[in-house]
């Protein structure tokens, strides 16, 4: 069969940083074909390239045989090639209707049309994609991250009639359902999908095959049949990883307690009561929306309590700040889910990131320059097996992973004893999740305690010493290590030990 | 390999028409002119005298025409300082030009819009093309144009025609010409913002990245936002010639601090998306009528500035006061 | 700098990121060519005039940059945190206003009355900072109110004539000589000094600068965002009324528009020495060059005696020139054509 698309030597460079050194892969007409790869890989460097958003450097495309260079995302959606961000390109204060339609979302030739009309025009495109719940004139900000999400992906569908980008389309989406069967209608049409996703399940449900990249170049095409999973692990880091052991610590009931809450409110959560000891890591498990983000906001100082207790080292603590939580002895430190908006300071080098702790949280003025925060910053990052060599860099210019060590090495850098992360492993390379791991570990055999939340079961199993589950902003179970398993976190988080719904993913 | 713990619990959207429509249009601002219209013409009860009413719809005039082109820029989140340069550049170019009658005024226009929009064009290049950043870019033109006004007209004077400061600040079939063009701006307005680029210029300050990776052309959309802003600036300074009928090379300079102050007190958000021409234009005719209010009060004119500060400063936190109203009943 | 790689070795470990930090970085460039191109304008200047070029063009353009370098520093520390300082005129103005009236003409007092209304500046300052942090008022309409209602009670009291004047030590200090220099020139020194340490080489600068790189993150990280914003605001005040005291000795008096020509050259030299109006990236020397700039070319173009549109058009497009130069694009552009030629 012909190829719909054909990429061939491909690069791309931003200044002096390499981006892609040379990609070659063709997707059939029809084909559901997946990119793999670590981040950094230079999977979000080729999605920009294919929609129009940067051109390349080297190399050539082409779309079904004619030469394929679009200057423009418009560009690209005339030839029939769209694209659904993963960083949702939606318009917030716009209604879904505006939004779908975009650019040109008028008709009226020397009148503007009716918003009436285009929510019309709106909403026949929804239904066309079988989009039956979300109404065409509601505004976007007032819709969740599934429902957007959603609109991304029918607004794409709505443009390709010869290649579809889908970049993480199932980051923000319940289940796969919807989704899965929109691809096979368009795939019926002879459109070629194109599919980045970290879940390896996922890929192995709807692609065919799978072209691997790793460090800007392509390694090679594969039909996702003949391999295992570990055989496309090996492909994407060069070498096959080690065998996840469960190495969780021994929970020690007896050590110090840390920090308490009682009865803690706020947000989404309800009321809380837990305890953290030195020397463990409490997992936190739940759906989405469940309270854990404000459970674990509340305890790093980010957000002001609606109701109830924290008591830190013994004393009741008034966490009005996170700088207040990290100077409440033996100290608090929170490291939130957002790391762009929340974590890094893009254009400071990983050192001064690091580094900035230390005068956060030390009270005296100093003088600083670019090597005093190398020496500051160096041994944290050791502890989170960052290279040195990344000091110096921007950490704009670092891959998601490094940028997720620098966040964890500047946590270090405070000194505090307790460390509260907001799934810090998600989104990472295999290899920066056995470093965060391993850190992990070791913080709380120092006698550190550890609360952390993961989206990710395997990740809550591997490294609790206990479990805490949160059903509708409430303790629902808290599971001791002996009897920690995927299927009981999953049934706890859906209330008392039903059995899971079929909008769960079960994918192992 | 992943169980994923994702699930949708967000509430269905719900939209609360009344507060949100009072925060986000015009209509704030046009209460708080409506008070103090009332209060000016409780001291001042000659106020509502047809000749009084035609003056203070010229003398807020220039000032409200500056506006509205101040917020086509800073509702796509840029920001324009040129407008003290080209309201002093084309005031001083209307004071020289030798001519008269309907005609020559209809010259003036013409001249006046075409330096307003080739300014807003470099500005929108430098800003679109170049990516400049735009308070420093149109600081630059602004001065380039100050001195080419310097250039043109060293000292206050000049001839401006007869027709622009008679006819043009009476009125025509008892309807001051100032509430037409103020009328047709707002017109003007309510249709721009519905079609296609008006929508563009909305959705790229909501969102730069969103409305580009959405299609849209945000060069295009930051460019022309310029050339606008450049032709209202223009228009205001035509104004300003009919209103004062001479030229003056610093002309514009007290327009700079004030257009913004006006846009602000319309609501517009500095940062972009949210905002409109029209809630600028009485911005403008706000501070213009505080001006008269304070003198009619018996202020002392050394601290009317005092109390325009604080006015200012009120304003816009009673503005964030009613948006955060709507907030918090959104997410209860 | 190492050039492209041979794509995909299959080795054993990882994959590697082979890119190396920059070693020079594009402010840096920046900086550099704002001073190269002062000293090709001095140079340059020779030709125009005999008078100019000389040792003691130099020691004026020193001399006259010394007001604006004083108040853009606050303005630098100001956008640095993503803010912006109108208020700038005024505060010049308050601060020759205040030390006129107080000092009276006489050296009693001197050494209190100094910090003292610096003190007051710098409080006038804290005010805008509150009202932005506390009341996320837009930085722009805060300082243009605060600006305001100052000079408007400057008019009131003063009654639109300022009296008295400045200490006579003070104008003694700016008509001095210490080794052959100018002591306003020793005086700029130190405070280059002082400033380029604070803002770039102090645990204070890169606190500012993370506060304006990205405040929620600065927040989370454990720093006082808003503190730290306020305090950029009463550094400003406080520089602003410090300029306007040197140049109240300076003219021996002070008037009440004392400030004007200040407020848009203040920004001008931030951003024309390559800082980011958006904040989160700048250096104080940058800033210096770019003043330095403004000031070199307002002495050449006074020298040459051409009308005042002209000079202004010059200055205009200079800025403009420098601008265009001085971006990031012509740095890669520069850097991938150095590579390639290499």
């Amino acid at each position: 069969m012909a190829d719909v698309l054909s990429v061939q030597a491909l690069s791309k460079q931003y200044g002096a940083t390499i981006a892609l050194r040379g990609v070659d892969l063709g997707i059939r007409r029809g084909e559901v074909h997946a990119i793999l790869g670590e981040n950094g890989a230079g999977k979000s460097t080729l999605v920009k390239l294919l929609s129009g958003v940067v051109e390349p450097d080297g190399g050539s495309l082409s779309l079904d045989g004619a030469p394929y260079r679009p200057a423009s995302i418009r560009d690209a959606r005339r030839m029939g090639v769209s694209t659904a961000f993963q960083e949702l390109s939606l318009v917030p204060d716009l209604t879904v209707a505006e939004n779908m339609l975009l650019p040109k979302v008028s008709t009226g030739r020397f009148w503007p049309e009716s918003l009436a009309s285009i929510i019309r025009r709106g909403r026949d495109l929804l239904e066309r994609f079988d989009v039956h719940d979300i109404p065409a004139d509601a505004v976007v900000s007032d819709l969740s991250l599934a429902q957007r999400q959603r609109i991304e992906i029918t607004r794409a569908l709505s443009h390709a009639r010869r290649l579809l980008v889908l970049d993480e389309p199932t980051a923000a989406l319940p289940d796969t359902g919807w989704l899965f069967s929109q691809i096979r209608r368009a795939t019926g049409d002879g459109v070629g999908v194109l599919y980045i996703s970290h879940r390896l399940s996922e890929v192995r449900e709807i692609c065919g095959r799978a072209t691997v990249l790793r460090n800007g170049s392509s390694i090679g095409t594969v039909a996702l049949e003949g391999v295992d999973d570990a055989g496309i692990f090996s492909m994407m880091v060069g070498h096959r990883p080690e065998a996840e052991k469960r190495t969780a610590l021994r929970p020690n009931k007896g050590a110090e307690v840390l920090l308490e809450t009682r009865n803690l409110r706020g947000g989404l959560l309800k009321g809380v009561d837990l305890s953290l000891h030195a020397g463990e890591i409490v997992g936190v498990a739940g759906l989405e929306g469940q309270g854990q983000q404000a459970l674990l906001r509340l305890v790093g100082g980010a957000m002001r309590p609606g109701g109830g207790e924290i008591i830190v080292g013994g004393a009741k603590a008034m966490l009005t700040s996170p700088q207040k939580a990290q100077r409440t002895p033996p100290g608090i430190v929170f490291v939130p889910e957002e790391r762009k908006t929340e974590g890094i300071f893009d254009t400071l080098t990983a050192a001064a990131n690091i580094a900035l702790a230390e005068f956060a949280t030390g009270g005296r003025e100093r003088l600083v320059n670019g090597r005093a925060e190398r020496l500051l910053a160096r041994q944290s990052a050791e502890r989170v097996s960052l290279s040195p060599r990344y000091l110096d860099f921007e950490v704009g210019n670092l891959s998601g992973g490094n940028q997720q060590k620098v966040l964890l090495a500047r946590a270090l850098m405070t000194g505090a004893r307790i460390l509260v992360l907001f799934d810090p492993a998600r989104g990472v390379d295999v290899g920066t999740k056995q470093s965060i791991y391993q850190m992990m570990r070791h913080f709380a055999e120092l006698g550190g305690a550890i609360l952390f939340y993961s989206s990710e079961l395997p990740e809550l199993v591997q490294l609790s010493s206990r479990c805490l589950v949160l059903y509708d902003g409430r303790l629902a179970a808290e599971v001791p290590q002996e009897a920690l398993s995927e299927a009981r976190l999953l049934a706890a988080a859906h209330g008392h030990g039903e059995r899971p719904t079929n909008d769960l993913r079960m994918a192992v | 390999m992943t169980n994923q713990l994702a699930m949708s619990t967000a509430p269905h959207s719900r939209r609360l028409p009344n507060l949100k429509v009072l925060a986000e249009s015009a209509l704030l601002i046009v209460l708080i002119y409506a008070v103090m219209a009332v209060v000016y013409v409780s001291v001042q009860p000659s106020a509502l005298s047809p000749y009084a009413i035609e003056a203070l719809l010229n003398n807020s005039l220039p000032l409200m025409l500056a506006a509205a082109g101040a917020t086509f820029v800073i509702l796509q989140g840029g920001f324009d300082l040129s407008v003290a340069g080209i309201i002093s550049l084309v005031n001083v170019v209307i004071a020289v030009m030798p001519v008269d009658g309907p005609l020559g005024a209809l010259a003036n226009l013409g001249v006046a819009l075409s330096i307003g929009i080739a300014v807003g064009a470099v500005n929108g290049f430098l800003v679109a093309g170049l990516r400049i950043q735009a308070i420093a870019a149109t600081l630059a033109t602004m001065i380039v144009c100050q001195g080419a006004a310097l250039l043109i007209l060293g000292a206050p004077g000049g001839y401006v025609p007869d027709f622009m400061v008679y006819d043009l600040t009476g009125s025509v079939f008892g309807v001051p010409v100032a509430l037409v063009i103020i009328l047709a701006v707002i017109a003007l307005w309510s249709l721009y913002r519905r079609t296609d680029a008006g929508r563009n210029l909305l959705a790229v300050g909501q969102d730069r990245k969103a409305a580009g990776l959405s299609g849209i052309n945000v060069e295009r959309t930051e460019f022309f936002s310029f050339v606008w802003a450049g032709a209202f600036y223009a228009l205001a300074a035509y104004m300003l010639a009919a209103q004062t009928s001479t030229g003056s090379p610093s002309a514009g300079e007290p327009f700079l601090l004030l257009s913004f102050a006006a846009v602000a007190l319309g609501g517009t958000a500095f940062g972009g998306g949210r905002g409109g021409v029209t809630a600028s234009l009485f911005g403008a005719a706000t501070l213009t009528l505080m001006q008269k209010v304070l003198f009619a009060l018996g202020v002392s004119s050394f601290y009317t500035g005092v109390i325009q500060g604080l006015i200012m400063i009120l304003a816009v936190l009673f503005a964030a006061a009613v948006r955060y109203a709507v907030r918090s009943r959104r997410v209860a | 700098m190492t050039g492209p790689h041979p794509a995909a070795e299959l080795s054993d470990t990882a994959a590697k990121d082979t890119r190396t930090a920059q070693k020079v970085s594009s402010t840096t460039v920046a900086v550099l060519a704002i001073y190269g191109l002062v000293a090709v304008l001095i140079l340059a200047s020779r030709a125009v005039s005999p008078s100019l070029g000389g040792l003691s063009q130099i020691e004026t353009v020193f001399y006259l940059s010394a007001f604006l370098v004083f108040c853009a520093f606050g303005q630098g520390l100001v956008i640095l945190v993503r803010g912006l300082d109108l208020s700038i005129a005024s505060m010049i103005t308050l601060g020759a206003i205040l030390s006129t009236t107080l000092m009276g003409g006489s050296n009693d007092g001197l050494l209190y009355l100094v910090p003292a209304i610096l003190l007051v500046c710098a409080m006038v300052g804290v005010v805008s900072g509150i009202g932005i942090t506390f009341f996320a008022i837009p930085p722009f309409i805060m300082t243009m109110a605060v600006g305001i209602i100052v000079y408007s009670l400057c008019l009131g009291v003063t009654g639109g004539t300022p009296r008295g004047f400045p200490s006579p030590m003070l104008r003694e200090f700016m008509q001095d000589r210490f080794v052959g220099i100018p002591s306003p020139v020793w005086l700029l020194g130190l405070f280059v000094i002082l400033g380029t340490v604070l803002q770039g080489y102090s645990s204070l600068g890169r606190k500012l600068t993370a506060v304006g790189n990205n405040p929620a993150a600065a927040h989370v990280a454990g720093l006082s965002a808003r503190r730290l914003t306020i305090l950029a605001y009463a550094i400003s005040a406080a520089c602003a009324g410090f300029t306007g005291i040197l140049l109240a000795a300076y003219s021996n008096g002070a008037t009440l528009r004392m400030g004007d020509a200040y407020l848009l050259p203040s920004i001008a030299a931030v951003v024309v020495g390559g800082s980011s109006i958006l904040g989160g990236r700048g250096s104080f020397l940058g800033t210096v060059g770019g003043a330095l700039l403004l000031t070199t070319l307002s002495t050449i173009l006074s020298a040459l005696g051409i009308g005042q549109g002209w000079k202004t058009i010059t200055e205009g497009l200079v800025i403009l020139a420098a601008l265009i130069l001085l971006r990031d694009e012509v740095f890669t552009a520069l850097q991938t054509r150095f590579r390639r030629t290499a």
